[in-house]
């Protein structure tokens, strides 16, 4: 497993080497001082892991996730105490208080193996080409509020001018990237253009129901009503016949 | 209000003695008039020359005079108009032109005796007036008397608790960690450093004041620690006039813009930047100054605990006297300066 350690403090990037030792399995390629650094080192190295500092100088770890077109593994590494966290309300955060405890980080490398694990198997048909898959996430940021998502937990992205709007769970965050931009990057086999507004997941549809002009209108699983253009339509149905 | 049921009572009175004619009217109309408008022109006066302001005794004084002279003025302005209009009472007008006196003399008489009721009803107005601002002041003196109360034990709190920064001492302590292979000999000094930070945080809130000199070895040491995890990021830069040393300063309070030039200056810096502390006596103060390189962009949180604490603990033991300010002084650098008053032995 491959791994980037982004810290601005040498010290501190130096001990957190120095405990991974005792893990062969994960390898550190690399390491960064400051955000920008780091984004040009995970674009180069292509990590598995990030080890991420969230106060840094210029922009912060979360600023820096939320750059990326997807988010790797990632343990965040800070002074803060837990309930200082709390206030960045990132889910599913996998974090270490500094001085790391070597018990926690041997829990955590532990955590990783074993995802990486469940993961392997759709990552490995998946590698040559750059598109997303399922077990993919994304980091997405919106205001102070931030989460790491996998693309099977999305169920519709909405155009909204230059933005796009999420839906997953109970949130639908913004995200400064074009519908158009997204549907590049997304699997069709998953993620169906349903018009010029909508994105939906095609395993989060509830009903299907004939609408105007031949249309179809579908139900999400999260209650949202999406209508497929007429064009569209003759895609959908040639794929669900398939 | 009060002119009002002045008129009603007295229109009361006239009619019982059987006096209600148009005459009456008119000078009641004329004395409501006067009354009103002398009086709020003695409002204006006591609000320009800030009487209330002064002592208790000049008041009295004033207030008595005041009183006198607007009760005068009034009575003679109603006498010239009643004149005017020729509506005299009749025993007014015998009044006036008596033939063993001058007609001014006459005059005057008349004036005195319009003057004293004036005098009566001016002086319970003023009486009310004063008393009403007394009632409020002492109230808002009261009120504030118990805000700065509060504000005193909030901020006690607030350094207690922010005298260290866990964030900081966290760092350090991984900091050190990291050194205990790579540079034992430092690691050493480090502990030393961060329990003289710690010790004297603890003894802190006891003294209102500390000599420069023991605030200096505190920042020293802090500076030092966040020289260990900046490494070639932090520069500092002492200028300490020696004659300083020996100045009371507020416990902790250069601490708190020295960590303030570390988080809001230095820590935002890729590339990091120079810390400068100034000591000197100007002017007949003695000034402290703490530079960093770093960028204000206009936003200057004063409710930050930082410069409140700042500002409200130099306010709190020198009052007016002493000065804080933080500026940007040119395009890299951020200047926080503050300003002692120094007291003469």
């Amino acid at each position: 497993m491959k791994a980037i350690i982004i810290d601005d403090e040498r010290l501190a990037r130096a001990e957190l080497k120095k405990l991974l030792l005792d893990y062969p399995e994960v390898e550190v390629v690399d390491e960064a001082a400051n955000a920008e650094e780091g984004l040009a080192k995970i674009e180069l190295q292509q990590p598995d892991l990030i080890f991420l500092d969230i106060q840094m100088p210029g922009k912060t770890g979360f600023d820096m996730l939320a750059q990326l077109e997807k988010a790797p593994h990632v343990i965040f590494t800070t002074a803060y105490d837990e309930f200082a966290l709390k206030a960045f309300e990132v889910n599913a955060l996998d974090y270490l208080v500094k001085p790391i405890e070597p018990k926690r980080l041997a829990d955590a490398v532990q955590k990783l193996n074993a995802s990486e694990i469940r993961d392997s198997r759709p990552d490995i048909i998946s590698t040559n080409n750059s598109l997303l898959t399922e077990n993919d996430q994304v980091f997405v940021k919106d205001g102070e509020r931030c989460w790491f998502v996998k693309l099977n937990e999305i169920r519709l992205f909405e155009s909204v001018g230059n933005y796009a709007k999420v839906f997953f769970g109970a949130n639908k965050p913004l995200i400064l990237k074009s519908l158009n931009a997204l549907e590049e990057r997304l699997d069709e086999k998953t993620f169906f253009r349903a018009n010029r507004k909508h994105i939906v997941n095609l395993r989060m549809i509830d009903k299907i129901e004939p609408y105007f002009n031949g249309g179809l209108l579908l139900e999400l699983k999260g209650g949202e009503k999406i209508e497929v253009s007429r064009r569209q339509t003759v895609k959908f149905k040639e794929m669900m016949s398939l | 209000m009060g002119w009002g049921s002045f008129s009603l009572t007295n229109t009361f009175f006239a009619f019982s003695f059987k006096q209600l004619d148009k005459i009456f009217f008119y000078h009641l109309l004329i004395f409501l008039a006067l009354g009103l408008m002398i009086s709020h022109l003695m409002r204006e006066i006591i609000i320009r020359a800030a009487i209330l302001q002064k002592n208790l005794r000049r008041q009295s004084f004033l207030f008595v005079g005041l009183t006198l002279i607007m009760a005068l003025l009034a009575s003679y302005f109603k006498l010239e108009t009643v004149e005017q209009l020729e509506i005299l009472t009749s025993k007014d007008a015998q009044l006036l032109h008596r033939p063993d006196f001058s007609y001014w003399i006459n005059k005057m008489v008349l004036v005195l005796s319009g003057g004293f009721s004036y005098f009566i009803l001016f002086f319970i107005w003023n009486l009310i007036y004063f008393m009403f601002h007394y009632v409020t002041k002492s109230q808002k003196q009261q009120m504030d008397t118990l805000r700065l109360e509060s504000l005193v034990k909030e901020l006690e709190l607030q350094t207690i608790k922010a005298h260290i920064n866990p964030h900081f001492i966290f760092n350090s302590l991984n900091s050190i960690r990291a050194l205990v292979d790579e540079n034992p000999q430092r690691a050493r000094r480090a502990v030393t450093e961060l329990s003289n930070i710690l010790r004297s945080s603890m003894h802190a809130e006891k003294a209102e004041t500390v000599t420069l000199e023991r605030e200096l070895n505190i920042v020293k040491d802090y500076l030092a620690l966040e020289n260990m995890r900046f490494e070639d990021r932090l520069k500092v830069v002492y200028e300490i006039d020696e004659d300083t040393l020996d100045q009371p300063v507020p416990p902790m309070m250069l601490q708190t813009l020295v960590e303030n030039a570390i988080k809001h200056g230095i820590s935002k810096q890729i590339h990091g930047g120079i810390v400068k502390l100034i000591s000197v006596f100007k002017d007949g103060y003695h000034e402290l100054v703490v530079q960093n390189t770093g960028q204000l962009n206009g936003r200057v949180n004063a409710e930050g605990f930082g410069l409140s604490s700042t500002t409200n603990r130099l306010g709190l033991l020198y009052g007016s006297k002493a000065k804080f300010d933080i500026r940007q002084i040119n395009g890299s650098l951020v200047e926080a300066r503050v300003q002692i008053p120094v007291e003469d032995v």
